[in-house]
């Protein structure tokens, strides 16, 4: 079943591990209430680890629709897609930031399209599996180690990392995963 | 085709002779009823009007006698002549006059207007009070005039998307009896349905060069525009133009008439600076501001650049965090495009005040979306202390576009018809290696041949171009495609039908991919790839210069 969200996805869906860990995250989001923001973030899986896209990023969340492939296009383009009469590009993380992929999980040909809205485009990324929604205070994430910005300037796409629940949770800033050197890339 | 100046020509006839017809009809009502001012006004109008049109377009006898009669009306309005039955014979043979040098625009024989009519004319003009000199009288040998109708008509645009419309149904009902009439075999139906075929392309084509309107037609109402927010604003602007005759689409034209406006008025109140201010910064007194068209692939670009202060992106760096669109510390990482880029965020100005003509809030976020909306795009360049520029990509025509369909590797792709020559089936035996390449004869021609899928889809460093053990299948199918004079074959997997398309552009950031002019909607839902032609040439000639320079090492 398509997960259709607009701006406000359900969190129904979401499996109990998830749903528990928001539970925390507002048991203590009712104690500083008054002066910490909350961060609502829709969060799936590269690889083996765990990744979060601010909401406000997310336009919607589907069923990956037919992609038709655009050869002499670099790898993590996967190609583009009719999305409801718009044609959008449709990217792939792992290979946008060479993830290995997860060998661990089964290879399930059901894949979900995360539509971002940047801010002159929209693109998709496809994700194995069902992403989640997910609230935690603003004070859990930790903004990126400095060694991180130290090596890769051109790639501070990662926006902080969260901590919940003995899980990390990369916080990606979508706006900068295609900037620069990636468009350049793309005209070769 | 018709050159452009016949066109013009020929609009001008057309419109002189309303107003020579309008400029009677008045004059015969103000002969009853004097004291009309606004029949004196319409008449004034209109002569003022033929008076500016023959001025421009070159035909100096009837403005210089539009002018004679304008400066006897207005004489006449602020009450320094009167409308008496001397004066209205002069008058009215003068507009005679005018109707006759309109109708005879390409006589040759034709000769020099009546001197004595002319001198009539300044009579009344130049002396009022000295009753003594004699009108003469004026030979009148054509008493009996021609009657004839206006060559122009005046039509609503609606009509003409109703009938874009309508063609654009009989292009799919076209394709299908074509394709019906190919299935039949039908000598007498194949025949008709070519004609067929002609025929509505020559409609389609016809009534999309209906729509099209010169950017001139815009670009005329900006001096006087530029003008009047210059003097308002204490500045002293100079505006070039070029590029008036690109043709574009009229609906395409009125979408973005209002963002060119608001583009104008930003680029004078908020980017040229007061001439002491330019004087100090060792610029010149006048503002340069400048306006230029021209075509480019199959779309129109539109230029705006002034000379002005520039954009001071420290300033937007500081009012993107002030608007709270991005944290202080990312906007430090923002490069200077993407910083620009916030300038068509809602709402985002850098205005302090308001003025006349600038800062209501209207941002370039509306102009933006006009852009978007005809599938177009804007971008600005912008220098501190330099200037600024805006550069608008707008589609030429709104309208549907042949192209022949195919597929290669299980892609659909689409080659607009402009482009192609011919199509052809040769034995794969008929291809030969010659240098790296496949040639084949193609009726008597020596064509380059390449394997799409070669080209496309393998690893570029695996890419053999003269392999023709790599083709699949006995017979090819090939689309023989032209670009700057060369031929080039393009042999693909399968070969549908002809198909007129709506292309869409890709939208960022697949828009920097130059191989694809876009894609489109296939009616299964497909989305099919539109190839273009210029750029895969340019591929496929980079590709060959590295295989040989590979060959040679």
């Amino acid at each position: 079943m398509p997960t259709k969200k607009g701006r406000t996805p359900e969190t129904s869906e979401a499996p109990e591990e998830v749903s528990a860990v928001s539970g925390n995250g507002k048991e203590e989001s009712a104690k500083v209430k008054t002066n910490e923001p909350l961060l609502h973030l829709i969060v799936f899986k590269l690889g083996a680890e765990f990744y979060g896209i601010k909401i406000e990023q997310v336009k919607e969340v589907t069923v990956t629709p037919t992609i038709t492939r655009m050869p002499r296009t670099p790898d993590f383009v996967k190609g583009v897609a009719n999305i409801r009469g718009d044609i959008i590009a449709i990217m792939d993380l792992e290979e946008r930031f060479g993830i290995r992929p997860d060998t661990s999980t089964s290879t399930n040909n059901s894949s979900y399209t995360l539509v971002i809205e940047a801010r002159e485009y929209s693109i998709g990324v496809v994700v194995k599996e069902v992403p989640q929604s997910l609230n935690l205070t603003v004070s859990k994430m930790d903004k990126t180690p400095s060694f991180l910005q130290d090596i890769a300037v051109q790639e501070n796409y990662i926006e902080g990392i969260a901590k919940v629940d003995n899980r990390l949770i990369i916080v990606l800033d979508m706006y900068k995963i295609l900037s620069g050197d990636e468009i350049k890339q793309l005209s070769n | 085709m018709k050159s452009r100046e016949q066109e013009y020509k020929e609009i001008f006839i057309a419109e002189a002779l309303e107003y020579f017809d309008a400029l009677n009809r008045h004059i015969s009502d103000l002969e009853k009823r004097p004291q009309d001012d606004q029949i004196l006004a319409e008449i004034f109008r209109f002569l003022h009007n033929l008076k500016a049109n023959a001025k421009a377009i070159g035909y100096l006898k009837i403005s210089d006698v539009s002018h004679k009669l304008e400066t006897a009306f207005s004489l006449i309005r602020n009450k320094e002549l009167s409308f008496s039955d001397e004066v209205v014979t002069v008058l009215f043979e003068g507009i005679d006059l005018l109707g006759e040098l309109i109708h005879n625009i390409d006589n040759e024989s034709y000769g020099e207007p009546d001197p004595v009519l002319l001198r009539n004319l300044d009579i009344i003009v130049d002396n009022l009070s000295d009753s003594t000199i004699e009108l003469a009288k004026v030979q009148r040998y054509n008493t009996s005039k021609n009657l004839s109708l206006s060559e122009l008509v005046y039509i609503q645009i609606k009509k003409l998307d109703h009938l874009l419309n309508l063609v654009g149904e009989l292009v799919i009902d076209r394709d299908r009896i074509v394709s019906i009439s190919r299935e039949l075999g039908n000598d007498e139906l194949k025949s008709v349905s070519s004609h067929l075929n002609r025929i509505t392309e020559d409609l389609q084509y016809s009534i999309m060069d209906a729509r099209l309107v010169s950017i001139g037609s815009l670009f005329n109402k900006f001096p006087r525009i530029v003008r009047d927010i210059a003097t308002a604003e204490k500045k002293s602007v100079d505006l070039t133009m070029s590029g008036h005759d690109i043709q574009i689409d009229r609906n395409i034209l009125q979408i973005i008439t209002d963002s060119l406006l608001h583009l104008v008025r930003n680029a004078i109140t908020h980017g040229i600076e007061k001439p002491e201010n330019r004087l100090k910064k060792n610029k010149s007194q006048n503002g340069n501001l400048s306006l230029i068209a021209r075509n480019d692939r199959e779309n129109v670009l539109i230029q705006l650049s002034d000379d002005g202060k520039g954009i001071d992106l420290n300033q937007v760096r500081k009012a993107i965090v002030e608007r709270q669109l991005l944290p202080a510390g990312a906007v430090e990482h923002l490069s200077d495009t993407e910083a620009l880029s916030y300038l068509f965020e809602p709402g985002f100005s850098l205005a302090k005040e308001v003025t006349e003509f600038s800062g209501r809030g209207v941002g370039l976020d509306v102009v933006k979306n006009a852009v978007d909306s005809i599938g177009g795009r804007i971008r600005i360049e912008s220098e501190k202390g330099k200037g600024t520029s805006f550069i608008l990509q707008l589609p030429t025509s709104i309208a549907v576009k042949g192209a022949l369909l195919f597929e290669v590797d299980e892609i659909f792709y689409a080659i607009p018809l402009i482009h192609t020559e011919q199509v052809v089936a040769l034995d794969t035996d008929d291809l030969h290696e010659v240098g790296g390449v496949m040639v084949a004869d193609i009726f008597g021609e020596t064509i380059t041949v390449v394997y799409l899928h070669e080209l496309l889809n393998v690893k570029e460093q695996e890419i053999n171009l003269g392999d023709k053990t790599r083709l699949k299948g006995l017979v090819q199918n090939i689309i023989i495609v032209s670009y700057n004079n060369r031929k080039l074959g393009l042999i693909v997997d399968k070969l549908y039908r002809q198909q007129d398309i709506v292309v869409k552009p890709l939208s960022k950031p697949l828009d920097a991919v130059d191989l694809y002019g876009g894609v489109t909607l296939l009616g299964s839902g497909k989305v099919c790839l539109v190839l273009d032609v210029p750029a895969v040439t340019r591929y496929f000639i980079s590709r060959r210069q590295v295989l040989a320079g590979e060959q040679t090492n």
